[in-house]
């Protein structure tokens, strides 16, 4: 019985392979797991080894050929198998397997590698560096469960996406009305508990157009304009707000910027020893809300930074407390709930109420005076992995601070380059009433604070 | 229309009815001589005298029975017991006897009787006198369960309870009693059993409750909810558990697409626990959020004033279920 030698899949994700060269030329003697020739997958190229010994009786594939997974690609005789007849009879098409589907040839070989059949079964062949660790056994004979183990799996049908992780919440009344509106409700944001959409979100996607114009508003979709498409959104609620309130501060508060770079090695060791003992209250604390609780501290030294100025009547206010504005990114826009007296609370604390604010302002919760009357923002990007950026500030408020991710870097230190933990953060301020020298002392007192954790104790 | 107290309502509706049919009669602790426990059947001895008026020893399960017996011989007995909790011990005559003599005897037998009295959490009696007996009686095939909410409902109710060839489980609170209301003079008015009464019409959430929590702690939050919430509230009460008016609720809550109920009930197995068995199935696709149930807390009832208030259905915790339905 000749072994056939199919295309094995490589990788999850390879479905065909490209039979870049041939080791090997018909007639030529193989030994079990040599390396016949190289397959070009979607991710590499790599060599194909052949489980029998023989000769090479018949190539299917030739050079720069690309077949799918399980495909004949060559056939090998064995012992006294006459080499001539098998090309004879492959080459007709006699024995030959279909070279698609890539599932059906593999799957049989499974089913028939128990050892009972043990000359019927379908060689194939591995790759040396693909192996995942089994060794192969070195002949036709008994290719037994173990073989069969080490055999490229086929790959799954593709899933329908009608995972739990896809589970769309939705009242039964909202799916009922979507239904009736033949509305595909992955697009609707949801307002409810948990992002449950709930009536009110799928009558007012309707409002909208639903499911032509606005659906770039939704989150859940990203909408694919296809080509030779174009696609016109109009403007929700919220981006228009933004869109007026973001073109009114950069167009009458004049803008600079300064950025720093501080080192938080020893902050971040702090806060993972500290996240240790917490961990029995399931307490984690980020480091954004170091961040917060030193800005915090950080703005009461500097009460030119923590002030609102009310440009008509020629007044700044400046505040005993910190009103601390977070932005935080939501569907198609940004809200910035604010922590109130943020200067008096403790870490715990400011992670609690954080993430109370942040979760329920995602939900579209958030009372209107949890949005009002901060004294200060801060805009994070730092878990995009945004290195520096700058923020546009928010009247009348007179400075936004804008984080960058804390990231290793390679840092000078004395005469040698060492691998600290850094941030650079850029502080934007209303020239009309902070200068330069103002921020930059922020600033400076900040890093201080951020590099000696300790100094939040003072 | 006359202001009378709910006990007075009472009173009326067996005066009526006895006056109506001579076969209707009174029995139960202390209803003549000491003119009622609770002053419901105040004058009764002496306009109706001993025959049909008639004091009995402190034993539920014997006049009870004796109650049932009457009835099955042609007479209409009003059965009054000074508290629900006490049926506990003659759960027999009123489950095995009362509910299944008609059934069991291939209808040969009918059992027109009443048997009514305080029911529920009525100010420190304590957890074993503040039973609410509601959801035992009403899951019982053969009974028909009536809860009155206000005076004219009391007579209104009581009156077509009388007049009813089969037996009615009859809940009222003594601290309902005192409560004033108008109630319709002419001896014509009924109320009819198991049709439930939409008090008020809303459009974002039904509230569906009965008895003495409608009148406690219902129509404050409704009024809180419709005052200071801006949340149009329908509010069903019920007035019969058993046999209950589903299909009101349906209509109701197709139209509002949320729902709370309130009641003193335990939550576990609890009279809202029934009601909500009925109504998810057939509201399932209508239902914009969960169906929220408010009930009082799993402990035996306090006898302390303040923890007895605390386990029970308040004002605030109506309002939060309603808001929390309407995502408000």
């Amino acid at each position: 019985m000749p072994a056939e030698i199919t295309m094995p899949q490589l990788s999850d994700t390879m479905t065909e392979g490209t039979l870049i060269k041939w080791n090997k030329k018909e007639g030529d003697k193989v030994k079990a797991g040599e390396e016949v020739a190289d397959v070009e997958t979607d991710k590499a190229t790599m060599p194909l080894e052949s489980y029998d010994g023989g000769t090479i009786a018949y190539i299917a594939v030739q050079e720069g050929g690309k077949v799918a997974v399980g495909s004949l690609v060559a056939v090998i005789a064995k012992g006294s198998e006459n080499p001539a007849e098998i090309k004879a009879k492959y080459a007709a098409g006699g024995n030959a397997k279909p070279a698609a589907p890539a599932a059906a040839p593999l799957a049989r070989a499974a089913e028939s590698a128990p050892a009972a059949q043990p000359d019927k079964v379908t060689a194939t062949a591995t790759l040396v560096a693909a192996s995942r660790g089994e060794i192969h056994e070195p002949d036709g004979v008994g290719h037994g469960a173990t073989r069969e183990a080490s055999h490229p799996v086929p790959p799954l049908p593709q899933a329908k996406g009608n995972g739990e992780s896809h589970r769309v919440r939705v009242s039964p009344l909202a799916k009922r009305i979507a239904t009736e509106n033949k509305l595909d409700l992955s697009r609707v944001p949801g307002s409810g508990p948990e992002g449950r959409i709930v009536q009110r979100d799928v009558l007012s996607y309707l409002e909208n157009g639903g499911g032509k114009e606005s659906a770039a508003s939704a989150p859940a979709a990203t909408p694919v304009v296809l080509s030779g498409e174009k696609q016109v959104i109009t403007l929700t609620k919220m981006r228009t707000a933004i869109a007026a309130a973001l073109l009114r501060s950069k167009q009458t508060v004049p803008h600079f910027y300064e950025t720093i770079d501080i080192d938080v090695t020893d902050l971040s060791q702090l806060r993972e020893r500290l996240n240790k003992r917490l961990e029995k209250e399931k307490v984690r604390l980020s480091l954004a809300d170091f961040i917060t609780k030193a800005v915090a501290s950080t703005l009461i030294q500097h009460p030119a930074l923590n002030a609102r100025f009310n440009s008509e009547k020629g007044e700044i206010t400046r505040y005993g407390d910190v009103n601390l504005g977070i932005a935080v990114s939501v569907p198609d826009g940004l809200i910035v709930p604010v922590l109130r007296g943020v200067n008096l609370l403790g870490l715990k604390e400011i992670r609690a109420r954080s993430e109370d604010l942040i979760k329920r302002g995602r939900d579209q919760r958030l009372k209107r005076e949890e949005m009002s009357e901060a004294t200060f923002t801060i805009s994070s990007l730092g878990t995009f992995g945004i290195r520096d950026f700058s923020a546009i500030i928010n009247p009348p408020e007179v400075g936004i601070l804008a984080v960058g991710a804390a990231e290793k870097r390679a840092v000078v230190k004395g005469d040698a380059i060492v691998i600290r933990t850094m941030m650079s953060v850029t502080l934007s301020c209303d020239h009309r009433v902070v200068d330069g020298a103002t921020a930059a002392d922020f600033l400076r007192s900040l890093k201080e604070t951020l590099e000696e954790p300790g100094m939040l104790l003072v | 229309m006359a202001v009378m107290q709910f006990r007075e309502a009472l009173r009326a509706a067996m005066t009526e009815e006895m006056e109506r049919d001579d076969g209707v009669f009174l029995i139960g602790e202390e209803v003549a001589q000491y003119n009622g426990a609770y002053k419901v059947s105040e004058g009764m001895l002496d306009r109706f005298g001993k025959d049909r008026i008639i004091d009995t020893p402190i034993s539920e399960a014997a006049f009870s029975g004796l109650g049932i017996g009457a009835a099955m011989s042609g007479l209409r007995p009003i059965v009054e017991f000074m508290s629900w909790s006490f049926t506990l011990v003659c759960l027999d005559q009123l489950v095995n006897n009362a509910a299944n003599v008609r059934y069991m005897s291939g209808g040969q037998y009918r059992v027109p009787i009443v048997f009514r009295g305080g029911n529920g959490i009525a100010h420190q009696l304590a957890a074993t006198h503040s039973h609410r007996m509601e959801s035992v009686y009403s899951r019982i095939p053969g009974l028909i369960v009536v809860c009155p909410s206000t005076p004219a409902e009391a007579k209104g109710l009581l009156k077509s309870s009388i007049r009813c060839d089969d037996p009615v489980i009859f809940l009222e609170s003594e601290k309902m009693l005192s409560e004033k209301g108008e109630v319709p003079d002419e001896s014509s008015f009924t109320l009819p059993l198991g049709v439930a009464d939409v008090e008020r019409e809303g459009s974002h959430v039904t509230i569906v409750s009965y008895g003495r929590p409608v009148q406690r702690v219902v129509r404050p939050a409704v009024d809180a909810l419709v005052n200071e919430h801006g949340i149009s509230v329908e509010l069903i009460n019920l007035r019969t558990l058993r046999p209950l008016d589903t299909q009101t609720i349906i209509n109701s809550v197709k139209k509002t697409n949320r729902c709370v109920i309130v009641d003193e009930d335990w939550g576990y197995c609890g009279m809202g626990a029934g009601i909500l068995q009925k109504i998810q199935k057939p509201l399932f696709d209508y239902l914009d959020a969960p169906i929220e149930y408010v009930h009082s807390d799993e402990i035996p009832v306090p006898f302390n004033h303040y923890l007895e208030e605390a386990m029970m259905p308040s004002v605030d915790r109506i309002v939060a279920a309603a808001k929390e339905v309407c995502y408000a």
